[in-house]
C-alpha cells in the first residue's frame, strides 16, 4: 500500500492531472487540510465504505476536496454542506455521507445550517476545520479567529467589537441532536493518532444509523498566520488550545434508530391517499340547470369563520362535478386564524368554467348582517338573496327582480342540537330556492363527505330537510 | 513467528512542499531539510537518511501530502532517479465503475372518478405520481398547504418530507437529493423563492433537476400574502447569479397544476435543469374537478447521479471549472439546452382565429380574461385569449399564429407589466417589429383583474374609436 487507496491514483480534476498537480494537493505547505484529507481518505479504507461514501465539498480551502477522493462527490454552496449532505442521506440512507466544512462555511455563513442539521441528527458525519482564519479569500477573520489576534479585517487584533470566538464543539455538543462530538488537533504526533481514531469513530457511528457525529479539527494556517509551519503547530498549541480545549465533548451509547424502508410506489396506496374514487356517483340531473344560466352559474357564499360557507361551498362544487359539470370554489379569509371573515366564490358551468371569480353573483348565501350588506348590492337582477334571518334582524332592500329568502339557519340547527349545521341548514334553503340541483344530488355529496363520520350523517340529513322546509313555508 | 516488518518512508521530493512537519515527528533525527530548492517545484524538500529509521511511520502520519511520505514498496529504497510519476503511478486515476442509466418505470393506474381538490393539492398528488418521494420545505403562506400535505402523505410512503430552518436550506437538500438523481421538489411563495434562488443558480450550474411550485404573492418585500403574478421577471430572467434559465410553466386550472407538475419533473430529468411552476394564491386555493392519470412513475437513478454506492462512485456533482476555459465551455454547453428547450414552448389560443382583439394572459387571469373573451364574442366582438402555458421558453410562434389578425392586443395581469416584458421581448427576439399597440389591464398588491374590467378596456376603447 503506499497510500491510502481512497485517494485518486491520480488528481485528474486538479488542473487537469497536468504535471506535477496529478499527485499534489492544492494546499500551502503545512497546511492542516492535508492530514486531515489524509485521516479521512485511511478511515474510509479501514471501514471498507468507499463505494458508499459521497463527501460534501464545501466553499473555503476545501472546495476541492472532490479533487482527490475517489468517491461519490458533491460539492455545495457556501454554508450549505450539512444540508446538502441530509438530501444525500435521505436520497440514500445506506450511503455514508461527510460534510467538510471549515470554519467560515461552517461556523459563519452555514451557521443556520449547522446548527438546523445537528439537531436534526440524522447521521451524517461533519468534519470541522477550525484554522481560526479565512484562507480561501485571503486571510480575513473567521468566526472562530482568537481574540486579540490580527486578520485582514480586524487589522489591529479581534477586540470585543468583533464579537468573541465561537466555540463550535461545545455548542454542537450542547444540542440534543448529536451523539458524538469531539475536538481533536493535528500538532503532534499524539494529538495526530487522536484525530485518526476520532474521525475513524465518528465515521463508524453513522455506518451504523446511531446518529450525528462532529469533529472539530484545530488546524494550521501558516500562510494567512504568516508563520512557518513549525511556528503555527505551536501557535495552535499554545494560543488555540487554550480556548478551544481538546477532548470528547459528547458520545452518547445510542442503539441504531436510522433505518428507512424504500419508498412505496404502490399506485393503489397512492390512490387511497388521494381519496379517489372508482365508482360512477348516480347522477340525479336531467340537465343543466339552465332557468339559472345558460352555462355559467355564479355564487357567493359569506360568512365568519366557523360559520360552515366553505364547506357548503365545497359541497356545492363537489355536487356539480358529480353531475359530471366542472366546478370552481375559492375560498378568502380575512388575516385571522380565528373568526374572521369567510368569503367563497363559487362557480357551476355546463363544460368548462372560464371566469372562476363572482364579483357579482347570481346566487348569495350570507351568514351574517355584514356579509349581506357587502355582497347584496352585487347580485345579479333576478337573482336569488339567501341569508340567515337568526342573525340578520334588518335586511337591505333589494332590486324587485331579486328573489329574496330570509331562513333562519342557527336558529333551526340550534333547534337540531348542533348549531355546525346551520352550513347545511343553508344548502337546503339554496336547494329548495334555486333547484340548481336536485335533492339528491346535495345528500350523495353530503353523505361522501360524512364517510368518515357516518354517525353525523342523519343530522345533516335532517338539517338539509328544514332548510327546504323553511323555504316551502316562505313560499306559501 | 517473525514480526511483519514495518516499511520505512519513501519520498519523492518533488511531491514534498517542504513544510518539515515530519521533522519534528522524527524520534531518530533521520529528516532534515535539504539545503537546495528543487528546480521542479520551487520548494525545499525534506531529505531522508534512514540509517538510524526504527519504521516507527511517525512522519508519514504527519505529511499532509497523500503522495509525499508514504511506506516505501518492498524493494524500494530512498535513492533513485526520477521517472516519470505516470510510470510511477499508473496513468488510470480511478478503478470506479462505469455507470448507465437505471431507467424510470412507468406504472399502471386504474381508472378513478374525478377529485374535487385544491390546487397546492393537486400540485403535490401530481409531485407524488411523478415519483417524487423527497420534499423539503419551509412554512410560507399561501403555499403552506404544499408542505402540510406531503408533511400527511410521504411517512405513509416511506417518503421523507423535512421542514427545513429556511428556504435556503430547503434549496440544498433539493440539491443533495438531486445530486443523488432522485425527483424532489418544493413548495414556496414569492419571498421564500427569492431566498431560494442562490441554490437554484448553483442546481442549473452542476445539472441538477428539481422542481419548484412558487404560488406567488404580493410584493416586494413582505407584501402581502394575497395572489400577484410577481416573479414572472424572477423565474424568466433572474433564477441566481450567471447564465441560468429554466423552463417555466404557468397552470390556469387545478387539473394543469397536477398536469404541469407531472410535466415539469420530466422536463427537469430531461435536460438536467430546474424547473418552475408559477401558480398563484388564487390557483394554490382554488378548488375545482382534476382527473388522475392512467399511469405514474417509479423512479430509476440516472447514470450522473452521486448515489452513494459502487455504481456511482465516479461522479462529480459540481458548478466549479476553475479553468476560464473550462467555465466558458460549460455555458457555451448550458446555451445550447436552453435553445433545446425552445421545443417545449406550449401555449392556448381560445377563439383567436379571427380574433380582433386578442387578450394575453396567465395563471388566474388567464381564466378571467377567458370569461371576457366569451361576454365580449355574446356581444358580438371578436375577441381572443392567447394563454402562455411556458412564460420561458415563451410560445413565440403560438403567439405570433394567434395574433395574425388582431387589431388590439390587451395583456391582462397581476403585476406591474412583467407579462408584457415578456410578450414584447419574444416579439423582439423573433424579429417581429409590426404588431399593434399593447394595451394592459393590471391590478397589483393582491387585486386580481376583474373581468369587467378587462371589458372596460376593451368596449371603451371601441366607443372612442366609434
Amino acid at each position: 500500500m503506499s497510500k491510502a487507496s481512497v485517494f485518486y491514483d491520480k488528481f485528474e480534476r486538479h488542473s487537469h492531472g497536468q504535471g506535477l498537480k496529478g499527485h499534489a494537493t492544492h494546499y500551502c505547505p503545512g497546511c492542516g487540510h492535508g492530514l486531515a484529507h489524509k485521516y479521512l481518505a485511511e478511515a474510509i479504507d479501514a471501514l471498507g465504505i468507499q463505494d458508499r461514501t459521497v463527501a460534501i465539498s464545501p466553499v473555503g480551502c476545501s472546495v476541492f476536496l472532490y479533487y482527490y477522493f475517489d468517491v461519490g462527490n458533491s460539492q455545495a454552496a457556501h454554508g450549505r454542506a450539512p444540508v446538502v449532505a441530509l438530501g444525500h442521506k435521505f436520497a440514500n440512507p445506506e450511503s455514508v455521507v461527510i460534510s467538510y466544512q471549515g470554519d467560515g462555511d461552517l461556523a459563519s455563513i452555514g451557521l443556520a445550517e449547522t446548527i438546523s442539521t445537528a439537531q436534526l441528527g440524522a447521521p451524517i458525519t461533519v468534519i470541522f476545520i477550525n484554522n481560526a482564519i479565512y484562507g480561501m479569500t485571503g486571510g480575513q477573520m473567521a468566526p472562530t479567529t482568537l481574540m486579540g489576534q490580527t486578520s485582514s479585517t480586524s487589522p489591529s487584533g479581534r477586540d470585543q467589537s468583533n464579537g468573541q470566538p465561537m466555540k463550535m464543539a461545545e455548542l454542537i455538543a450542547g444540542l440534543d441532536g448529536p451523539i458524538y462530538v469531539e475536538r481533536v488537533a493535528l500538532f503532534d504526533a499524539k494529538q495526530r493518532i487522536k484525530a485518526k481514531k476520532a474521525i475513524q469513530k465518528a465515521l463508524k457511528l453513522q455506518m451504523e444509523g446511531r446518529g450525528y457525529s462532529f469533529i472539530e479539527v484545530l488546524a494550521e494556517c501558516p500562510t494567512h498566520l504568516k508563520m512557518t509551519p513549525e511556528e503555527t503547530e505551536k501557535w495552535v498549541k499554545e494560543c488555540m488550545e487554550p480556548v478551544y480545549p481538546l477532548g470528547v465533548k459528547k458520545d452518547l451509547t445510542i442503539d441504531p434508530w436510522f433505518k428507512r424502508n424504500p419508498p412505496c410506489f404502490q399506485g393503489e396506496k397512492l390512490l387511497s391517499l388521494a381519496g379517489a374514487t372508482y365508482e360512477h356517483p348516480v347522477r340525479a340531473c336531467k340537465g343543466f340547470p339552465t332557468h339559472l344560466a345558460p352555462q355559467d352559474i355564479s355564487l357567493k357564499l359569506a360568512g365568519s369563520g366557523g360559520d360552515g360557507a366553505q364547506t357548503a361551498a365545497m359541497l356545492i362544487a363537489r355536487s356539480a362535478i358529480n353531475e359530471g359539470f366542472d366546478a370552481t370554489h375559492i375560498p378568502s379569509y380575512g388575516p385571522e386564524s380565528r373568526g374572521g371573515t369567510s368569503y367563497a366564490d363559487v362557480h357551476v358551468a355546463e363544460d368548462e368554467v372560464l371566469n372562476p371569480g363572482s364579483p357579482d353573483p347570481q346566487i348569495l348565501l350570507a351568514f351574517n348582517a355584514p356579509s349581506l350588506a357587502k355582497f347584496g348590492p352585487t347580485v345579479r337582477k333576478g337573482g336569488y338573496v339567501i341569508y340567515d334571518s337568526s342573525v340578520v334582524t334588518e335586511a337591505p332592500e333589494f332590486d324587485p327582480s331579486i328573489k329574496v329568502f330570509p331562513v333562519p339557519f342557527t336558529g333551526i340547527a340550534t333547534d337540531l342540537g348542533k348549531a355546525v349545521v346551520k352550513n347545511i341548514v343553508a344548502l337546503g334553503a339554496l336547494q329548495a330556492a334555486t333547484n340548481i340541483f336536485p335533492r339528491e344530488t346535495f345528500l350523495t355529496a353530503i353523505r361522501v363527505a360524512l364517510k368518515d363520520k357516518c354517525a353525523l350523517i342523519p343530522l345533516n340529513e335532517e338539517a338539509f330537510a328544514w332548510g327546504i322546509k323553511s323555504v316551502e313555508a316562505l313560499d306559501q | 513467528m517473525a514480526l511483519k516488518e514495518r516499511p520505512k518512508p519513501f519520498l519523492l521530493p518533488e511531491y514534498c512542499k517542504g513544510c518539515g512537519r515530519c521533522l519534528d515527528a522524527c524520534a531518530k533525527d533521520c529528516i532534515t531539510l535539504s539545503d537546495q530548492i528543487n528546480p521542479l517545484t520551487g520548494l525545499v524538500p525534506v531529505e531522508l537518511d534512514l540509517t538510524d529509521c526504527n519504521a516507527c511511520g511517525m512522519c508519514m502520519d504527519a505529511c499532509p501530502e497523500p503522495y509525499g511520505l508514504r511506506p516505501a514498496h518492498e524493494g524500494e529504497v530512498q535513492d533513485f532517479e526520477l521517472e516519470d510519476p505516470a510510470k510511477l503511478f499508473g496513468v488510470k486515476p480511478s478503478d470506479a465503475l462505469e455507470p448507465s442509466d437505471i431507467p424510470n418505470e412507468v406504472l399502471p393506474l386504474p381508472r378513478t372518478e374525478p377529485l374535487v381538490i385544491k390546487g397546492t393539492y393537486a400540485s403535490a398528488l401530481g409531485a407524488l405520481l411523478a415519483g417524487c418521494r423527497h420534499v423539503y420545505g419551509y412554512p410560507i403562506t399561501p403555499s403552506t398547504e404544499g408542505a402540510e400535505l406531503m408533511a400527511k402523505f410521504l411517512p405513509k410512503l416511506d417518503g421523507t418530507f423535512i421542514q427545513a430552518v429556511s428556504e435556503v436550506a430547503a434549496v440544498n437538500m433539493m440539491y443533495g437529493t438531486a445530486g443523488a438523481g432522485l425527483p424532489t421538489m418544493t413548495f414556496t411563495s414569492s419571498p421564500g423563492f427569492s431566498l431560494m434562488l442562490e441554490g437554484v443558480s448553483y442546481m442549473i450550474g452542476a445539472e441538477l433537476p428539481g422542481v419548484f411550485v412558487d404560488v406567488m404573492r404580493g410584493g416586494p418585500g413582505l407584501g402581502n400574502i394575497a395572489p400577484e403574478q410577481s416573479d414572472i421577471k424572477l423565474a424568466c430572467h433572474g433564477l441566481g447569479h450567471g447564465n441560468t434559465q429554466a423552463i417555466t410553466l404557468a397552470p390556469s386550472t387545478p387539473q394543469e397544476m397536477l398536469d404541469l407538475t407531472m410535466l415539469a419533473f420530466e422536463l427537469s430529468f430531461k435536460y438536467r435543469n430546474p424547473v418552475v411552476i408559477l401558480s398563484d394564491g388564487y390557483l394554490g386555493q382554488m378548488t375545482g374537478k382534476v382527473q388522475l392519470p392512467d399511469s405514474m412513475i417509479k423512479p430509476g437513478i440516472p447514470k450522473w447521479a452521486v448515489y452513494g454506492d459502487a455504481m456511482h462512485r465516479k461522479n462529480l456533482i459540481s458548478s466549479i471549472f476553475l479553468t476560464e476555459t473550462d467555465l466558458e465551455a460549460h455555458n457555451h454547453h448550458l446555451n445550447a439546452k436552453y435553445a433545446s428547450m425552445k421545443v417545449e414552448a406550449r401555449a392556448e389560443s381560445f377563439l383567436c382565429d379571427d380574433a380582433e382583439v386578442v387578450l394575453i394572459a396567465c395563471n388566474t387571469p388567464a381564466r378571467t380574461a377567458k370569461g371576457a373573451v366569451q361576454d365580449l364574442r355574446n356581444q358580438g366582438i371578436k375577441a381572443g385569449l392567447f394563454r402562455p402555458i411556458t412564460l420561458w421558453p415563451f410560445p413565440v410562434v403560438d403567439l405570433i399564429a394567434a395574433i395574425k389578425g388582431a387589431e388590439r392586443l390587451v395583456v391582462v395581469e397581476a403585476s406591474a407589466g412583467q407579462l408584457e416584458d415578456e410578450v414584447r421581448l419574444a416579439l423582439s427576439k423573433a424579429g417581429v417589429r409590426q404588431f399593434p399597440e399593447i394595451e394592459s389591464v393590471r391590478r397589483m398588491g393582491g387585486i386580481l383583474p376583474q373581468q369587467n374590467e378587462i371589458m372596460a378596456q376593451v368596449l371603451g376603447k371601441k366607443e372612442v374609436r366609434a
